[in-house]
């Protein structure tokens, strides 16, 4: 029984054939097959295998070699079925595999299965995918949500299925999801990690991210994705990639760590006020200084529909080659090109697709552009501006990933109600600053409350990924809630 | 009343780069549908575009050419609709921060004057894919998508379908010079929409615009602008409004016709192109890229006509880029030479390929042969029919021309000693001549040449003989 084992714990077991990768993939498939979360898109259980078979002389600085690993269905895979969870998809087969796609198949690890998304990536509910709702591993009652939008990854590795999970994230949606399913949930900065073969949904806001149950683990698979990649990706960073796994020590002392008034003040459950003071305790015991700073709250309050404007506009245009002309499915059409298109867009998109690119062509409009669009890209640097001067005093702030331990399924997560609570609106998409920010950011569990565990977040200064690591790293050592999964239970 | 015509003009340009402007894909024409395509040309998920280097550097060269303000920093935006030839459901094109902006260039009108004309801006963009359209289906060829374009656009202070056709001219002259493009508008390398509308002279306001597509010469150019221009008149003065429409040139008729009248003009929603981070070109990327321009027509012509050429001669050598490379081999030869290659080159060779509906690049005379023979013909070893036959064997095979020569046994004698022998024996076999050319008649003596070239089947210089033969009969 290996499943509900760490990165470095399974390597430990490879390279010593306590296990072969054969029969660590078997093992993760045959879980795979007893989800009951509905998480999954498609199983590789063939190529997985075959592959795994073909893994016999260890590699022993390669902490990779043999490891089972989940992917989101937004990254392409070549000759593997990717749906991004939506059914003007549900057919197309990748000829190219996305960059870090090729980079795990090349330091050995295995791709097991490609698992569920709110479509298209759109969406934080984990209710939207194409195949229905994706249940919370942790919520037998299937009451509470995973959160999205990547739901699918969030759920098998909280289940312990593999120990690394790919995911995407262009508001929260590695980090978000992470909070509700006691992950480890890393954003790098952006540029840091190419996103060539990654579905776009809004490029200037999209990064690759991923989950994994230790901050160790996440340090090492960023050192193995990072990297520039010019050939595919012009965003893509030049700059050398550290060598985080050695790098991540625990040191913090006399760094400067803040946190936000504003946000805070959304916090609605005393369990996670409690156990933020708690860890800002943890944090100065080992040397760090923590102090509150203030930023404007109405700033702040613009982030979630200056994002709706951003990532609306942006995915309406990055979906257009979804016309059931080159992919979709052909419905029909007879008369002319628009009806083709018409047809296969109607029928191939979920509602809250539509919903955002309506949205999303609204802003762009030419008489709406500037008091939609260009307006809320000018928000936009002026809250970049603003954490960016935090960041000038303060090497990393930190932050709850959400005001409530628990989040129930509501029928549409895109409505807004006409009575707005400030408070609760930024804290429950501020998270979406790193992305604003293309800041690395990662989400840590520190607690568990009645069987839920739930996050923390701290986010540093671009290409400081060293800093937040080891912030994270400290909390859970100092925590002891290392390698959460659903097996394991209550600690 | 007396109209003005306002006409602005949009060149598309197809460059001949190896690689498309985002993707790695290969460009040829004339290829297997659909063969050269990467994920990125098919807008598959998760591509992303990276821009040519080479298309960077032509489109800074053309901006130059085009005394344009080159902007040091690369933007690219999206143009966003739908249509079946477009893969990504937009266009990568440079809105809001053109490559070049703010140019001119001066065109010769045939009266002599020169016209500046203003030019806007010019911009990098793809090109999208080619439909073939069939009964009752439609074909889509993505080899072409993809291609760079530059696209240059003109302020309205064209007056006339002249000046339209020698602005087109320029602009093909510089791209294919600066060896950016083929510049074939018959192919669609060069493409270009014309906006043609008239306004009463002294009127500051425009009339209502008529864009003309489909022309695809710039002599067609001139002659839809000046129909358009008549046809407008013609509306105006009886009192008929222009409507705004699109157009175009029916080559058999000589006329515009009418394509589709202009609805609300579409909403391209441009907002800037998230996957390109903007680009710092140096000075010195840009000033290389300008430096190593292949020399361009006008820069030609100041040359040729300090070989000797006459401003009429350059110019018609620079009207073919090809005929003119060919011109350069020979002129690298013996600049010294330079009228009589050109006399070659636009006598002998033309007429060669238009007999034979070839190009150039498929004469197969060298030009280093070409001196050989130009030089036998300067030494005075042939006449100058005798070159034009021995030119026609080069064609073949591009063989030695003096071997030629040999073969044929055509190499003229100038020996003068041998040529007196030969003199004084004419002369006794044909004493009447000497009475003759006494008596004032000349033609005696092309009489003892026409009897001397006889004797030797045409191999004596005739100017050499003939000079001696005078010589001869004078002392008689």
């Amino acid at each position: 029984m290996y499943l509900g084992k760490t990165i470095e714990e399974l390597h430990e077991l490879l390279v010593n054939k306590m296990v072969t990768p054969f029969e660590l993939t078997k093992e993760a498939i045959d879980a795979l097959k007893k989800d009951t979360t509905n998480a999954i898109e498609t199983i590789c259980e063939k190529e997985a295998l075959d592959f795994a078979k073909t893994l016999v002389d260890p590699e022993f600085d390669n902490l990779l070699w043999g490891i089972p690993y989940i992917c989101k269905d937004n990254f392409s895979t070549k000759g593997i079925l990717t749906t991004g969870s939506s059914n003007i998809l549900k057919d197309y087969v990748p000829v190219f595999d996305a960059t870090v796609i090729k980079k795990l198949k090349e330091k050995k690890a295995v791709l097991i299965c490609k698992s569920t998304l709110d479509e298209l990536a759109m969406g934080g509910s984990g209710m939207t995918g194409h195949k229905g709702i994706t249940y919370n591993p942790y919520d037998s009652s299937h009451t509470y949500r995973i959160g999205g939008s990547s739901c699918g990854s969030a759920s098998l590795c909280a289940q312990g299925i593999a120990p690394l999970a790919l995911g995407s994230d262009t508001g929260d949606s590695v980090r978000k999801p992470a909070t509700f399913s006691g992950l480890v949930g890393l954003k790098p900065t952006w540029g840091r990690i190419s996103r060539f073969g990654l579905f776009p949904f809004a490029p200037s806001l999209d990064h690759v991210g991923y989950f994994t149950r230790s901050v160790k683990d996440s340090a090492f698979v960023l050192e193995v994705l990072a990297g520039s990649d010019i050939e595919h990706d012009a965003t893509s960073s030049p700059r050398e990639v550290e060598k985080y796994y050695s790098l991540v020590n625990g040191s913090i002392k006399g760094k400067k760590i803040a946190y936000i008034k504003e946000i805070n003040k959304g916090i609605r459950d005393q369990v996670i006020k409690d156990r933020f003071d708690y860890c800002l305790d943890l944090l100065r015991k080992n040397g760090a200084i923590v102090e509150e700073v203030s930023l404007d709250r109405n700033l702040l309050a613009s982030l979630y529909p200056v994002y709706m404007i951003i990532s609306c506009a942006e995915a309406t245009s990055n979906n257009a080659n979804l016309d059931g002309i080159k992919f979709g499915p052909r419905i029909g059409g007879e008369t002319s090109y628009q009806e083709v298109m018409m047809k296969a867009r109607t029928a191939g998109f979920g509602e809250l697709i539509k919903r955002r690119f309506v949205i999303g062509s609204y802003s762009l409009l030419r008489e709406n552009q500037s008091v939609l669009f260009e307006r809320a890209q000018k928000v936009r640097h002026l809250l970049v501006n603003k954490v960016n001067d935090i960041l000038k005093e303060y090497d990393a702030f930190i932050a709850p990933c959400s005001g409530r331990i628990k989040s129930e399924f509501v029928e549409n997560s895109d409505n807004v109600t006409d009575e707005i609570d400030i408070d609760k609106m930024i804290i429950e998409n501020h998270l979406g600053i790193a992305n604003f920010a293309g800041l690395p950011s990662i989400s840590i569990p520190v607690g568990i409350d009645n069987g839920f565990p739930f996050d923390f977040n701290i986010t540093g200064r671009a290409f400081e990924e060293v800093n937040v690591f080891n912030i994270a790293y400290v909390l859970e050592n100092e925590l002891n809630l290392k390698n959460l999964s659903v097996i394991k239970g209550e600690r | 009343m007396n109209f003005e015509a306002v006409i602005g003009i949009e060149i598309h340009v197809e460059m001949k780069t190896k690689s498309k402007m985002f993707s790695s894909s290969p460009i040829a024409f004339g290829k297997e549908a659909n063969t050269l395509v990467q994920p990125l040309d098919i807008a598959f998920p998760g591509t992303m575009p990276i821009v040519n280097k080479q298309a960077v550097i032509n489109a800074i060269r053309v901006s130059h050419a085009l005394n344009m303000e080159i902007d040091h920093e690369l933007w690219f935006d999206r143009k966003n609709y739908f249509y079946s030839d477009l893969p990504k459901g937009f266009q990568i094109t440079q809105d809001k921060r053109p490559i070049g902006k703010n140019g001119y260039v001066d065109v010769k009108l045939s009266d002599g004057s020169v016209k500046r004309v203003e030019i806007e801006r010019l911009h990098m963009e793809e090109d999208t894919c080619k439909q073939l359209h069939m009964a009752d289906y439609t074909l889509l060829d993505y080899n072409r998508a993809g291609t760079p374009l530059i696209e240059i656009v003109s302020r309205p202070n064209i007056r006339s379908g002249e000046e339209a056709m020698r602005y087109v001219e320029a602009i093909k002259s510089i791209v294919v010079f600066s060896d950016v493009s083929d510049g074939k508008m018959e192919e669609g390398s060069l493409r270009c929409d014309v906006n043609v509308s008239i306004r009463p002279c002294g009127s500051e306001k425009f009339g209502t615009k008529v864009e003309v597509k489909n022309l695809n010469s710039t002599a067609n150019v001139q002659k839809a602008i000046d129909f358009e221009i008549k046809r407008q008149t013609k509306l105006l003065l009886s009192g008929i409004p222009v409507e705004q429409e699109t157009r175009r040139f029916d080559e058999m008729k000589r006329e515009t016709v009418l394509m589709r009248k202009k609805t609300d003009s579409v909403d391209y929603k441009y907002f800037t192109e998230p996957n390109i981070v903007p680009i710092r070109l140096s000075n010195e990327f840009v000033e290389n890229a300008i430096r190593t321009c292949p020399e361009l027509a006008n820069e030609k012509l100041v040359r040729y006509i300090n070989f000797g050429l006459s401003e009429e001669e350059a110019t018609q050598m620079l009207q073919n880029r090809a005929l003119s490379g060919y011109f350069e081999h020979c002129l690298s030869i013996n600049v010294k030479r330079a009228k009589l290659y050109w006399n070659w080159i636009m006598g002998e060779i033309l007429g060669y390929l238009n007999k034979n509906a070839i190009d150039i690049s498929k004469l197969k005379v060298t030009p280093d042969n070409l001196d050989h023979l130009i030089e036998m013909l300067e030494k005075q070893d042939l006449s100058s029919n005798q070159a034009k036959i021995v030119f026609e064997k080069m064609t073949i095979d591009n063989k030695d021309a003096s071997k030629i020569v040999d073969e044929l046994g055509l190499k003229q004698n100038s020996n003068e000693d041998e040529i007196r022998a030969l003199v004084d024996e004419v002369i006794a076999e044909f004493p009447q001549s000497v009475i003759d050319y006494k008596a004032g008649k000349d033609r005696a003596v092309g009489f003892l040449v026409g009897q001397i070239m006889k004797k030797t089947k045409g191999k004596v210089n005739p100017a050499v003989t003939s000079k001696i033969i005078i010589e001869n009969l004078k002392t008689k």
